[in-house]
C-alpha cells in the first residue's frame, strides 16, 4: 500500500496505482477522456494532468503511478489553464455540431468545454474533415468529431479481440479507421458507442430520433442470456430507444442480443391482447375459454426459465393449488430429466472464473452462449492464464486457446473415463470412480486434457450444452462430479462445477420445480401417448426453438394448447387461447442470473397493450378455476417466493449483489448407459442472433445474424470424403432428410454440424444420422 | 591509436575517421580495432564494466546527456527475459549528421563497442536502428557485420569466448519520432512509431517488454576507449560532470560547416572560429542554436559558452545531439521558425492532443504571419499554445516544437510585431 496526499487529503491506495486512479477512489474529480477503467493506459489526451510537489511539469495522472508521501494536488491556477489549453486544443477541428449531435448531453466534449473550456477558440485557419467509417450495423459514424483518444481501438484489439480498428496517418492527419469497411464482428460491437467519450461513434439504431436529456430510464434486467446484466431501457413517449448498460454492474459490457433486442418490445410480434380462436376477446372471455381447456383436465406445463422469480412462483402456486400432479418442464433442449449431480448454474462468480489457475470449457460455444463470460476468458489468456476446451467444434473465439481437442459427442463418456483412470493413477479418489468406470470400455486422448488441467490448484469447470443435452448428461456429470470431487474442486470454498443453463433463473426453477421436472419431450410424448389433455405452455417456443418440434407438432395434434406470453412464437397458431402476458422489461421483480446472484428490476417500462404480470394471469386462473387466491399483491406473492425461496427473503437493494443462489446437488451414483447409434453424431449450433423468441422477432438482431451465418450442415472432410457443395441423404429414426453439405476443418470428423437450428427442423431432436449413398 | 595521457587526446570517435578504407575490417585491425576486444571477453566482469563506464561520467550523446553508465546498471537481473541492446543511429534531429560520418567512416568502431557493451549486459540480439534514408551507411554496417561475422568477431562464441552476440541492422522508414528511444522500440517491434509513456523504462520493460538499454552511436563508439584506458581516463578529459569528446555538428552560417570532435568545456566561440572556420558574416551570430532544432535559442551574449551539458542548460539551453546551427544577419527568422514549425507538425506522431494539434495549429499562424496575414492576437496564441504543450505530452518532441516559437517570442518579438504590422493586404 501506498500513502499519498490528494489536495491534502491523506489517501492509502495500493501500490503501483495510477494517480488518477486513486483520485477516482477518493471521490476526486479529475478531468480526463482517454482513460477507461476497462482498457489499457494510452495516456493520450492529456487532459488529466495535475500537479505534484517538487515537479516541474504536471505530470498525466492516468499514466503515473503514486509514490509514498507523493503530494498531489488536482486545482491550481496553472492546471486551470493547462486544461484551458487541452480544451482549446481539442477544439480547433471540432465541428460546431452539439444540436445536432446525438452525444449532445452526455458528452465528455461538451462537459469539460463548459468546465474547463475558455468559452472563445482562437483558431482561424482550415478546419480539418474527416471521411465516415461503416462500421458494421449497430455503430453509425461522424469522424470529424473524433478526438483521437484511441479508446475505440484499444476495445477492439483488447476486449472485442477483433482488432479490427486502428490509426492511420500522423500528427494532424491522424485518423482512426477501420481495418475493412463493414468489418465489425464483435458480438459486443454496441459496446462501441459507449465508449467513445464524443459523438464520432454512435449507437447506429437510435442515430438522430432523439437527445439523451428526453429519455425515460427503466432500470431492468436482461433475460436474453443467463448472464442477466443489468440494463438501462429508455424510452421516450411510449418508444423504446435504445438500451444501455448500467455503470457499476458486475459486468462492464453488453452484448448486442440484449442491447439490440429492443426493437422486439413494440413490434407486432407481441401479444399484446387475448385471443381466443384465432379472434380478440376480452380478458373475461379468454379467461373463460382457458378455464374450458383446463378445468379438472391432465395437464402438462411447459415454461421458459426467463420469468421473474416472482412469476414462476406464481406458476408453482398454481400447479400446487389446481394442477397437483402435473409435470412441468422449463428448458427445450435438455432430453435428461434425471437430476444431475451438479445441477444448472454456476458454483462460482464471473470473478473467480477470471482468477481460477486452470479453466475447461466441455462443449460450449461460449462465445455465442454467455459473451461476457467468454470476456472474462480472454481477459485470462491475455494475461498468460491457460483455458483448454474440449468439444464437437472449434468453435470461433477471440482468444487463443491453450488446448483445443476435437471430440463427437458419443466420445464423452469415453473422455471423462480416461480423465477418472488418470486422476486416480496418481491417488485422487472419490468414492464411485472405479464403478463408474467399470462401467464403461473406451478411452479417449482427450481425456489427459481433462485430468491435466484438474491437477491445477483451483480449476473452473464449464460444462456446456453438448453435456447438458446429452442422452446421458446424468452419468456424464456424475463422472465429471466425481473427478472435480476426487481432485479437490468441489469443497465449499473452492467449488469450480459449472453447468451452464439454458435460461435465466436455473438455480431457482431447481428449488422450485426439482421432483417434478420432466423434459419437454416427455410432455409432449405423454401427450401423444394420451395421457394429457391440454399444454400450458408459459412463455417459449418449442417448435422455433430446442430440440423438440417434431414432437410438438404432433402432441398438439392431440391435445389443446393454451399459451400464455409476451411474444408470439411459431407455435402460437397453435394455440386454443393465447394471454398476454408482460414483457421482462415490463415487470418489477427478481432474477438469478446463472452465476445465482440476485438481479431486480425496478422500473418497468410502460404496458402498451392489455397485457398482465404473468403472477396476475396466474391469480386469475386460480380465480376462475374456483380456488382462493394465494396473493393480490406483489408482497404477498414475496411471502409465497420466500417460502419457496428462503435465500430470497434476505434481499433488498442494498445487498443483492452479496446474495447468491447455490445450484443443486445430487450425490447419487449414475453410471453410463450403452446406446447404440448410427454412424454421424448430431450437433446443433446455438445463434445468439437467431434463438429465442424475442432475438427471432427483432430486425436489429436478424440482420446481424444474417452477417455470421454459416453454412446449414457442416462436415469436416475426413468425415466419409464430405464434399463441399454435395446433397446429402440423411437416414434417421424418423426418416429421410437431404441437406447441402458445407466442409470445415474445426469440426469434429464423425459429426454432422447443424449451424443453425431452425432449418435443421425436423431432425433437431436426432441424435445420429447415417448418411445414404455415400456423401457424394 | 588514442593516447593513453588524457591531455593529450585530440578525438575519441573519430580518432580513425580520415584514415582511408578504414571501413574495412582489415584496415581498421591495423589501427588497432578489436585488439582489446579479447581482454574484455575474456577479464572482464560485468560489474567491472559498468563500473567503469560509472566512473567514466560518459554522458548519453544522443540527446537527454543521461549517464550511461547509471542507465546500464538500472537493466534488472535473472528476469527470465533477455536483454536487448539497440543502437539509436535514427539521427533525425535537423542540423545533426555525426552519427552519419562514424557509420560510413569507421562501422567497426561502433560494432566493437556494441558487442563490449553487450557483453556487460548479457545481451544476446543487438540491433542497429538507422535512420531510412541512410542507404549507404546501411549497406557499409551491413557490409561491416559480415565481415565482422567471418571472423567471429559476432556469433557465437566471439573470439573464442564463451560470449555469444548477434547484431542486426533495420531500416526506419523515414520517421523523425523513430528516433524517441520508445518510439524506435516500437517501430522496432513493428509497429507504428508512436511513443511509450514512462514508466515503465527501457531498461525495465523495452524491446518486447524485456529489458533494453537504447544508446546512440557516439555514445557505444565511445565505449571501446573507456574499457581500454579505464574510467578515470575518460573522466579526466573534459569538465568535472562533463567529462569526454563530444562531435559537434556545425552548421548555417560558418565558413566550413562539417563536424568536430572538442573536448567538452570547449567554448562556443573556439569551435566555431578555431574549428569551423569562423563565421560568414560579422563577428557574432544572431542566434545560436547549439544542440540540434528543438533546442531553445541562444544570443551574441553566449557566444562565450562553455559547450557542456550545464553550461548550456544555465544559459537557457540544451548541449542536445550537439548540432551547432548559427544564424546570422541575413536569415529570416520568421521564416526559419515557420520551416521548423512545419517539420515537427510534419513529423508528430499524432497521440497526445497538444502535439497533434499544437503543431499544426503553430504552423498555420506562423505561415499566415509570414505571408503578411498577421494579427495582432496571434502573438498571444501562439505563446499559449506552443508552452502549453512542452512538458504535457508523452514525448519530448512536443517541446522540440514549442522551443523554436518560444525562443522567438522571448528574443524577437519586436520581429514578430513588425510582420504582423507589414500586412500585405
Ligand atoms: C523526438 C525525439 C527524437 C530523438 N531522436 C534521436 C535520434 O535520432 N538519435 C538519438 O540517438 N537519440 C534521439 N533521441 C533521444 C533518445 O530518445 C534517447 O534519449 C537516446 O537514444 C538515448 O541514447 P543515449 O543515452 O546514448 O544518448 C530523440 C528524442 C526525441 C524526444
Ligand atoms: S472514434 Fe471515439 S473512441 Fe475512437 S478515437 Fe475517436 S473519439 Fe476516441
Ligand atoms: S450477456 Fe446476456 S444478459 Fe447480458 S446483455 Fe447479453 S444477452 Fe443480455
Ligand atoms: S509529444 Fe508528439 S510526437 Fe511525442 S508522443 Fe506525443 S504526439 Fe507523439
Ligand atoms: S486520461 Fe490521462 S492522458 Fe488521457
Amino acid at each position: 500500500m501506498t500513502t499519498l496526499f490528494i489536495n491534502e487529503e491523506e489517501v492509502t491506495v495500493a501500490a503501483g496505482t495510477s494517480i488518477l486512479e486513486a483520485c477516482r477512489q477518493s471521490n476526486v474529480d479529475v478531468p480526463y477522456f482517454c482513460y477507461h477503467p476497462e482498457l489499457s493506459v494510452a495516456a493520450n489526451c492529456r487532459m488529466c494532468l495535475v500537479n505534484v510537489e517538487g515537479w516541474p511539469k504536471p505530470p498525466a495522472s492516468c499514466c503515473t503511478p503514486v509514490s509514498e508521501g507523493m503530494k498531489v494536488s488536482t486545482e491550481s491556477e496553472a492546471l486551470v489553464k493547462d486544461r484551458e489549453m487541452a480544451m482549446e486544443y481539442l477544439l480547433i477541428h471540432h465541428p460546431l455540431d452539439c444540436p445536432v449531435c446525438d452525444q449532445g448531453g452526455e458528452c465528455k466534449l461538451q462537459d469539460y468545454a463548459m468546465e474547463h473550456g475558455s468559452g472563445k477558440g482562437r483558431y482561424l485557419e482550415e478546419k480539418r474533415i474527416i471521411k465516415d467509417k461503416q462500421l458494421g450495423p449497430f455503430v453509425t459514424t461522424s469522424m470529424t468529431r473524433c478526438i483521437h483518444c484511441t479508446r475505440c481501438v484499444r476495445f477492439a484489439d483488447e476486449i472485442a479481440g477483433t482488432g479490427d480498428m486502428g490509426v492511420l496517418n500522423r500528427g494532424d492527419h491522424m485518423e482512426i479507421s477501420s481495418v475493412v469497411d463493414e468489418c465489425l464482428s464483435s458480438e459486443l460491437s454496441g459496446n462501441l458507442p459507449d465508449i467513445c467519450p464524443v459523438g464520432a461513434l454512435l449507437d447506429g439504431p437510435s442515430h438522430d430520433v432523439s437527445r439523451p436529456w428526453e429519455m425515460t430510464r427503466h432500470q431492468s434486467t436482461c433475460t436474453q442470456c443467463p448472464q442477466g446484466c443489468d440494463i438501462s431501457i429508455e424510452s421516450r413517449g411510449q418508444d423504446v430507444m435504445r438500451i444501455q448498460p448500467i455503470e457499476g454492474s458486475p459486468e462492464p459490457w453488453l452484448c448486442d442480443r440484449g442491447r439490440f433486442v429492443y426493437d422486439a418490445f413494440r413490434n407486432e410480434s407481441r401479444l399484446l391482447k387475448p385471443i381466443s380462436k384465432q379472434e380478440k376477446v376480452s380478458w373475461n372471455d379468454a379467461i373463460n375459454d382457458s378455464i374450458a381447456l383446463l378445468k379438472d383436465k391432465r395437464i402438462g406445463i411447459i415454461c421458459s426459465p426467463d420469468w421473474s422469480v416472482e412469476g414462476l412462483s406464481a406458476i408453482r402456486l398454481l400447479r400446487d393449488t389446481a394442477f397437483k400432479n402435473a409435470p412441468v418442464a422449463f428448458d427445450l433442449h435438455r432430453r435428461d430429466k434425471r437430476s444431475f449431480a451438479f445441477e444448472e448454474g454456476f458454483s462460482q462468480t464471473t470473478q473467480q472464473i477470471e482468477d481460477a489457475d486452470q479453466v475447461v470449457i466441455l462443449g460450449s460455444d461460449l462465445r455465442q452462449r454467455l459473451p461476457l463470460v467468454m470476456q472474462r476468458i480472454r481477459k485470462r489468456v491475455l494475461a498468460d492464464k491457460p483455458v483448454v476446451r474440449i468439444g464437437s467444434m472449434r468453435y470461433r473465439t477471440n482468444s487463443e486457446l491453450q488446448k483445443d481437442m476435437l471430440i463427437r459427442p458419443r466420445d464423452w463418456v469415453s473422455v471423462i473415463a480416461s480423465a477418472i483412470e488418470q486422476v486416480m493413477a496418481l491417488g485422487k479418489q472419490a468414492a464411485g470412480m472405479q464403478a463408474w468406470l467399470d462401467a464403461t470400455q473406451d478411452r479417449h486422448e482427450a481425456g489427459k486434457v481433462l485430468a491435466d488441467a484438474l491437477l491445477a490448484e483451483t480449476c473452473s469447470l464449464l460444462v456446456g450444452e453438448e453435456i447438458r443435452c446429452h442422452n446421458d448428461a446424468a452419468a456424464l456429470i456424475h463422472g465429471l462430479d466425481l473427478l472435480m470431487r476426487g481432485c479437490g474442486h468441489a469443497e465449499a470454498n473452492n467449488d469450480g462445477r459449472n453447468l451452464i443453463p439454458e435460461g435465466m433463473n436455473a438455480q431457482a426453477l431447481t428449488a422450485l420445480f426439482a421432483k417434478d421436472r420432466m423434459s419437454v419431450s416427455d410432455i409432449f410424448e405423454d401427450a401423444n401417448q394420451g395421457k394429457l389433455d391440454a399444454i400450458l405452455l408459459i412463455g417459449s417456443d418449442p417448435i422455433g426453438d430446442g430440440l423438440f418440434p417434431v414432437q410438438a407438432r404432433e402432441a398438439l395434434k392431440k391435445v389443446a394448447l393454451i399459451q400464455i406470453g409476451a411474444i408470439q412464437g411459431e407455435i402460437s397458431d397453435q394455440a386454443s387461447v393465447l394471454l398476454p402476458a408482460s414483457a421482462y422489461s415490463e415487470v418489477e421483480g427478481t432474477f438469478i442470473n446463472m452465476e445465482g446472484r440476485v438481479r431486480t428490476a425496478h422500473h418497468p417500462l410502460e404496458v402498451l397493450g392489455d397485457q398482465r404480470p404473468l403472477w396476475k394471469i396466474m391469480m386469475r386462473l386460480l380465480q376462475a378455476l374456483g380456488q382462493d387466491i394465494p396473493a393480490v399483491s406483489l408482497e404477498e406473492l414475496r411471502i409465497h417466493m420466500h417460502r419457496f425461496i428462503p435465500e430470497l427473503t434476505k434481499v433488498d437493494d442494498k445487498q443483492q449483489d452479496a446474495i447468491f443462489l447455490s445450484s443443486a446437488r445430487n450425490r447419487k451414483s449414475i453410471l453410463p448407459t450403452q446406446i447404440t447409434l448410427r454412424t454421424l453424431d448430431v450437433v446443433s449450433r446455438y445463434s445468439m442472433y437467431r434463438e429465442g423468441m424475442w432475438a427471432r422477432s427483432s430486425e436489429l438482431l436478424r440482420g446481424a445474424g444474417e452477417r455470421q451465418k454459416l453454412a446449414d450442415v457442416i462436415m469436416h472432410p475426413d468425415t466419409l470424403a464430405a464434399q463441399a457443395g454435395s446433397i446429402a441423404t440423411l437416414d434417421t429414426d424418423h426418416g429421410q432428410y437431404q441437406f447441402k453439405i458445407d466442409v470445415r476443418d474445426d469440426i469434429s470428423p464423425g459429426v454432422l454440424f447443424i449451424s443453425k437450428r431452425g432449418i435443421a427442423g425436423d431432425i433437431s431432436n436426432v441424435v445420429s444420422v447415417d448418411i445414404n449413398g455415400g456423401s457424394a | 591509436m588514442i593516447p593513453s595521457d588524457p591531455k593529450k587526446v585530440t578525438a575519441i570517435c573519430f580518432a580513425n575517421i580520415d584514415v582511408p578504407k578504414m571501413h574495412t575490417l582489415e584496415m581498421a585491425r591495423q589501427q588497432g580495432a578489436y585488439q582489446f576486444l579479447p581482454t574484455v571477453l575474456n577479464t572482464f566482469s560485468s560489474e567491472h564494466i559498468v563500473s567503469e563506464m560509472k566512473i567514466s561520467g560518459l554522458r548519453g550523446r544522443g540527446g537527454a546527456g543521461f549517464p550511461t553508465g547509471l542507465k546500464w546498471s538500472f537493466v534488472p537481473k535473472n528476469t527470465g527475459k533477455p536483454t536487448y541492446l539497440l543502437c539509436n543511429a535514427d539521427e533525425g534531429e535537423p542540423g545533426t549528421f555525426k552519427d552519419r560520418d562514424l557509420m560510413r567512416f569507421d562501422p567497426h568502431l561502433l560494432i566493437e563497442g556494441m558487442i563490449m557493451a553487450g557483453f556487460a549486459l548479457g545481451v544476446k540480439d543487438a540491433y542497429i536502428y538507422i535512420r531510412g534514408e541512410f542507404i549507404h551507411e546501411a549497406k557499409r554496417l551491413n557490409d561491416a557485420i559480415s565481415e565482422a561475422y567471418a571472423a567471429n568477431l559476432l556469433g557465437d562464441n566471439i573470439l573464442g569466448s564463451s560470449y555469444s552476440m548477434h547484431l542486426t541492422v533495420h531500416r526506419g522508414a523515414g520517421a523523425y519520432i523513430c528516433g524517441e528511444e520508445t518510439a524506435l522500440i516500437e517501430s522496432l517491434e513493428g509497429r507504428p512509431g508512436r511513443p511509450r509513456f514512462k514508466p515503465p523504462f527501457p531498461a525495465v520493460e523495452g524491446f518486447f517488454r524485456c529489458p533494453t538499454v537504447v544508446n546512440n552511436v557516439e555514445t557505444l563508439a565511445t565505449v571501446p576507449a573507456i574499457l581500454e584506458h579505464g574510467g578515470e581516463w575518460h573522466k579526466a578529459i573534459g569538465t568535472p560532470n562533463n567529462a569526454g569528446m563530444k562531435i559537434f555538428s556545425v552548421s548555417g552560417n560558418v565558413k566550413k560547416a562539417g563536424n568536430y570532435e572538442v573536448p567538452l568545456g570547449t567554448t562556443m566561440r573556439s569551435l566555431i572560429e578555431d574549428y569551423a572556420g569562423g563565421l560568414q558574416n560579422g563577428s557574432v551570430p544572431k542566434v545560436i542554436i547549439p544542440g540540434g532544432s528543438s533546442t531553445p535559442w541562444l544570443l551574441a551574449e553566449h557566444y562565450d559558452v562553455p559547450l557542456t551539458y550545464d553550461d548550456l542548460a544555465s544559459a537557457g539551453s540544451m548541449l542536445g545531439s550537439g548540432a551547432v546551427i548559427i544564424i546570422d544577419e541575413t536569415a529570416d527568422l520568421i521564416a526559419l521558425t515557420r520551416r521548423l514549425a512545419h517539420f515537427y507538425a510534419h513529423e508528430s506522431c499524432g497521440q497526445c492532443t497538444p502535439c497533434r494539434e499544437g503543431t499544426g495549429w503553430l504552423e498555420r499562424i506562423l505561415t499566415r504571419i509570414e505571408s503578411g496575414q498577421g494579427k495582432q492576437e496571434d502573438i498571444r496564441t501562439l505563446e499559449d499554445a506552443a508552452k502549453h504543450m512542452a512538458g504535457r505530452t508523452i514525448c519530448a518532441l512536443a517541446d522540440g516544437a514549442a522551443a523554436p516559437i518560444l525562443s522567438l517570442l522571448e528574443h524577437f518579438p519586436e520581429l514578430v510585431e513588425q510582420a504582423i504590422a507589414e500586412k500585405t493586404s
